[in-house]
């Protein structure tokens, strides 16, 4: 080892995070044929297999639709950790939350990148959501 | 189709057999199925063999050093329907008209990953952010308690009960009774669910018998009927999904159910995939056993106890049986079996005259499984 500064975190799933200053977004895409929505993106829809497809950002709000903290589990991730499915213009992702204890059903998250773990390659960053006080702004929607 | 039957079944005992392999475990319940049913090698035309992380080849390494070695012999992988999905195939060549006698198994070692979770599908972009099995049922579980008004208390009934019924099992990895107090006092996995609300990683295998109806006539050992036989794959989107009503299942039972001209009603006993407690709500629910979001009220009134309105895991279940993974799916069968030929022992249902075997598995995101398989089975 000949260097002193710390490696840079692995950005998990980098390719689809947008970030704009504080606001932070997701890539999706949405199928002009059948009308699915989908996280990751994907240039085929995976329902009807069409290329008639839009890549689109989300907006940086949503909700958590159930949440757990995992006490076992991989150690890259320094159990207990605690994940949430989150609606999300449409796209049901798995994230990690910034919190210690479990999202109750239906409590308004928003999008953040932040630190998830580290494994052998060094430190692991992704996109991850906190939970917020105020609903959603409709501004806020696609 | 011609009507299949189930004319043999044979457990090697599940538990911790580390350093027995798969391919070895798998060897001692076919072996068993031989002699239990009296036939030769020769007699069976085609072999499959289901497992998760047996390797390649696992059906060939196993049926050849029984003496079939030469007939089509495949191995099967669904996850934890892989066994399931073996006896499906079993089910196409002899409805088919493809063969008459066929060998199907399950085998799994896994005490070779040691303690913790199972190693999930790699390149999967919820693995990625640190999903575990544990954590898709933790949420099922929230949002199910969430939506229904039930409680941790129980979900701990269903691990009761089945530990209950596994107790009297002396295939099951668990053979002893466990009261709700055990069950708050074990070690939290994953928010709400505890250690005894998850089902243990097992070895084992199990191994059946499907023939025609010509040559079950021609066995000494008792027959029984197999009405359906269903595999179904996990409908694949990334939008907003109701997690508490596992359609994968709904979609096989349905199917299952019209194949078999069989009603949820007449059912006298279900051996079902209960992973993790709560799955024994969101299953019965799916197969029309019980009311949307009422199932744990039937199971606080012991309407699945073994004696109840439908027994509903009468071995054990996978709570206390076990889950050897690619053998899970067949035991449910050999189970069954017993049941309806009445050899169960301690663990019969009285009066048991239709049987459905359910399994489901698969951490992938996007479905709600990977894979489903039912099975119906009947006396005659």
């Amino acid at each position: 080892m000949n260097t002193h500064t710390s490696p840079a975190p692995t950005l998990v799933g980098g390719e689809w995070i947008h970030q704009d200053g504080d606001h932070t977004a997701l890539m999706i895409t949405k199928c002009h044929n059948c009308g699915s929505t989908w996280f990751p993106p994907r240039e085929i829809c995976s329902k009807c297999a069409s290329g008639n497809v839009e890549q689109a950002l989300t907006g940086s709000r949503g909700t958590a639709y159930a949440s757990t903290v995992v006490r076992i589990g991989p150690a890259a991730f320094k159990p207990p950790y605690v994940l949430a499915y989150v609606d999300l213009d449409g796209a049901r992702l798995l994230a990690h939350v910034e919190t210690d204890e479990a999202l109750a059903p239906n409590t308004p998250v928003e999008l953040k990148v932040g630190a998830i773990g580290e494994d052998d390659t060094g430190p692991l960053s992704s996109y991850l959501v906190a939970e917020v006080s105020e609903a959603p702004t409709s501004g806020d929607a696609l | 189709m011609r009507p299949v039957y189930v004319a043999g079944a044979a457990v090697h005992p599940f538990g911790k057999h580390l350093g027995v392999n798969a391919a070895e475990l798998g060897f001692r319940a076919v072996q068993e199925l031989l002699a239990s049913t009296g036939i030769s090698p020769e007699q069976v035309d085609a072999g499959y063999g289901g497992s998760t992380y047996g390797g390649s080849l696992l059906a060939q390494r196993v049926l050849q050093r029984v003496g079939v070695s030469g007939p089509p012999v495949y191995t099967v992988e669904n996850a934890c329907a892989s066994g399931a999905s073996a006896v499906h195939l079993a089910w196409q060549a002899i409805a088919g008209g493809f063969a008459d006698c066929v060998i199907a198994f399950g085998t799994e070692n896994l005490s070779g990953f040691g303690g913790g979770t199972l190693p999930l599908t790699t390149n999967d972009i919820e693995i990625s952010q640190g999903m575990v099995m544990t954590a898709a049922y933790a949420m099922r579980a929230q949002r199910y308690l969430h939506d229904f008004g039930a409680t941790v208390d129980d979900l701990s009934r269903v691990s009761v009960k089945n530990r209950g019924n596994g107790a009297l099992n002396p295939r099951a990895h668990f053979q002893k009774a466990i009261s709700a107090e055990d069950v708050e006092d074990s070690r939290p996995v994953a928010d709400p669910l505890r250690l005894l609300h998850c089902c243990p990683n097992s070895d084992g295998a199990a191994a059946v018998l499907l023939c025609s109806e010509a040559f079950a006539k021609e066995l000494a050992t008792p027959s029984i009927r197999m009405r359906a036989s269903v595999v179904r794959s996990g409908d694949f989107h990334t939008s907003y999904r109701d997690m508490t009503w596992p359609d994968i299942t709904a979609r096989a039972a349905k199917a299952a159910y019209e194949m078999a001209d069989i009603k949820p009603s007449d059912l006298d006993l279900v051996e079902l995939h209960d992973a993790f407690s709560v799955a024994e709500f969101l299953h019965t629910e799916a197969l029309g056993i019980a009311e949307r979001g009422q199932a744990y009220k039937a199971t606080a009134r012991g309407e699945f106890d073994r004696d109840g309105r439908v027994a509903i895991s009468p071995s054990g279940g996978l709570l206390s049986r076990g889950h050897p993974v690619g053998a899970t799916g067949v035991t449910q069968i050999c189970e069954s079996y017993w049941q309806l030929t009445g050899e169960a022992g301690d663990l019969q249902v009285p009066g048991a005259e239709v049987a459905l075997t359910h399994v489901t598995g698969g951490g992938i995101f996007g479905v709600d499984n990977g894979a489903c398989s039912i099975h119906i089975l009947t006396t005659t």
